[in-house]
């Protein structure tokens, strides 16, 4: 554990093992020694696009100032960032199976449900995923023909909004969509592009907002269903769990909030309650009477 | 008695100890698992049926008695039994565990032969390991 | 019936934030919700550090505590880390830890008041003060860790202080560890931890 790994030397055993237990204690993602080349080559690119030479400086420099730059760098080496329509769609899959007919159950039944369903798509980027929430509820959720939803899509950045608004989309977005949906749903606009229908587009509200401003997020309620995937592992500590916060005054007491697959609240905030489904963990926003 | 191994889960935010507990359970043929926090021992609980769960007291976001409190809640509602092992040895520590639902409480550091004979007492009967 | 756009204006426009004072009185509401929600609505607003601070200890709903730790840990002050440090000693463990997990995020205050802390009677405190200082963003850390594990006579406290230091464990730091089991002889983890940390 005495040698220091410079860029493109890989690391040490030592190194390795430190690395392992912040990222599990930052994250709650856990490496196994099988990933070890994988990590070895990520870390190597973060350090070599760093003003660091060594494992030990750029190491020293992540954990005392939790840089953001840095974190976000690396988080970007070692997890799959890409947004494309029916993304991680096992969680789509627990919505339509287990979560919006609990909800229904919940607020007295698709017969005497008051006010719309309400769904928040939280960040939306480029508008992928508040859009394929509303293709999946329109082609295989018939209750949909008997009740209200609102879906709602936002993010803190103007430019990704302004593309979410013109739902145009490329062939890499569309890969997943089946074909009958896109000979419904789609028509191409030249360039290789393919536009949503202008139905699905205007039904989709989207706002420009940052999750971690309580005063704009107050704006934000009685959400049944909120998707935040794959935004707060980004976060330093508070800010992180001011996030959770502000999403948990965005809720439901009741409500489902969705994280991104190797993301957990184990590492943000205790306030809501963890809830095993058929499909995976899902968090609730405690109701006054589990208090 | 079945084939199937005893699981425990080993809740602690300190790494050191995690490894510590683990080695010496899994020596004596404990099939262990481990947990960095007393929320993250939730979660995993939901979706594994554990035999054992040896829970520090002292953690970030959930510490151990709420942790042991949501265990016996029907969030989980496991009845496994519960080991805590804590460096608190104040008056009423103890109490706080059981009331928590722990059906031991221990105070650091507990030695080799201790904790493997604790933990094969409070799993008696569940597999292969006991 | 189907997919329905919000007729309402965007909620960003209806937004208009309650005031201070309105915010500060809600602090007492028997409502756990409109507490919870004052106490994040009260992020960076100074004049309310005090009445925060003196509400923590006394809140019973594990929410509202939290946002009012979120909100007291970005003021990253004296009087904030002096405030939340009390806590360290509590019997709430819930407390305890919130409380060490807040002060951990607060490198511009907390240096100050951590030769006290180290020098604290109650070894349950110093324990504590190893967990804020294993996540404390400050170069000072590694010396503090050190420090504890050279002199804490607690086998309990440097145990806690090894396990914090091991990230940034380096070369340097071989002999203070060797000489920790010597000061324990008795203390099969601490043995375990050094010989692990060692290898």
């Amino acid at each position: 554990m005495t040698s220091a790994a410079t860029a493109g030397a890989g690391l040490s055993d030592a190194e390795f093992e430190k690395f392992r237990e912040y990222f599990y204690k930052r994250t709650g993602i856990q490496f196994t020694s099988a990933k070890r080349y994988f990590v070895d080559k990520r870390i190597d690119a973060c350090i070599r696009g760093s003003k660091f030479d060594t494992f030990t400086s750029w190491f020293a420099a992540l954990r005392l100032s939790d840089r953001s730059d840095l974190l976000q760098e690396l988080i970007n080496q070692l997890t799959v960032n890409e947004t494309y329509f029916l993304r991680e769609d096992y969680q789509f899959d627990s919505m339509l199976r287990t979560v919006l007919p609990a909800v229904l159950e919940a607020r007295g039944g698709v017969n005497r449900i008051v006010g719309p369903v309400k769904i928040l798509s939280l960040p939306c980027s480029t508008g992928e995923e508040p859009y394929s929430i509303a293709l999946r509820l329109l082609e295989e959720w018939p209750p949909i023909d008997r009740i209200d939803v609102e879906i709602h899509g936002a993010d803190i950045d103007s430019d990704v909004l302004s593309k979410a608004g013109h739902a145009s989309y490329g062939e890499r977005s569309l890969q997943r969509v089946p074909k009958k949906w896109r000979d419904k749903y789609f028509s191409p606009v030249g360039g290789g592009r393919f536009q949503l229908d202008e139905g699905i587009r205007g039904a989709v509200t989207l706002h420009q907002v940052n999750v971690c401003d309580t005063n704009t997020m107050r704006a934000f309620r009685d959400f049944d269903v909120v998707f935040c995937r794959n935004v707060l592992i980004y976060f330093d500590e508070l800010s992180s769990r001011r996030a959770a916060e502000n999403l948990y005054g965005a809720m439901r007491p009741g409500g489902y909030l969705f994280l991104g697959h190797s993301e957990s609240m184990s590492r943000i905030s205790p306030i809501f309650t963890p809830t095993r489904l058929p499909e995976g963990i899902v968090y609730q926003r405690p109701t006054g009477a589990n208090r | 008695m079945t084939e199937t191994p005893v699981k425990v889960l080993v809740v602690d935010d300190a790494a050191t100890v995690r490894l510590y507990h683990t080695s010496l359970l899994s020596e004596a043929g404990f099939h262990v698992e481990e947990a960095a926090n007393g929320l993250e021992a939730v979660e995993s609980a939901l979706t594994t049926a554990y035999d054992l769960f040896v829970v520090d007291v002292n953690m970030p976001k959930m510490d151990g008695y709420s942790c042991v409190e949501t265990l016996r809640s029907e969030t989980v509602g496991t009845p496994a039994p519960v080991l805590m092992i804590s460096t608190e040895d104040r008056p009423g520590d103890a109490d706080r565990a059981y009331a928590a639902g722990a059906n031991l409480y221990m105070v650091k550091p507990v030695s080799a032969e201790r904790l493997v004979r604790v933990a094969r007492m409070l799993t008696a009967g569940s597999g292969i390991a006991a | 019936m189907g997919l329905v756009r919000r007729n309402a204006p965007p909620p960003e426009e209806t937004a208009a934030p309650p005031s201070i004072d309105t915010l500060m009185s809600q602090l007492d509401d028997p409502d756990p919700d409109c507490r919870r929600e004052a106490a994040l609505g009260l992020g960076g607003v100074d004049e309310a550090v005090p009445a925060l601070l003196s509400r923590v200890a006394g809140e019973d709903e594990p929410a509202v505590r939290d946002a009012m730790l979120t909100t007291l840990a970005a003021h990253d002050t004296a009087a904030v880390a002096e405030g939340l440090a009390v806590h360290l000693a509590t019997d709430d463990a819930g407390l305890r830890t919130a409380a060490a997990e807040a002060l951990a995020t607060m490198p511009v205050a907390v240096p100050a008041i951590v030769p006290r802390l180290l020098a604290d009677p109650d070894h349950d405190v110093r324990v504590m003060t190893a967990m804020v200082l294993a996540d404390l963003p400050h170069p000072g850390s590694q010396t503090w860790l050190a420090q504890m594990i050279a002199e804490d006579e607690h086998p309990n406290v440097v145990t806690a202080a090894i396990d914090a230091l091991l990230p940034s464990l380096g070369p340097e730091h071989h002999d203070l560890l060797r000489a920790a089991v010597d000061r324990f002889p008795g203390d099969p983890f601490l043995r375990f931890t050094v010989e692990a940390a060692l290898r």
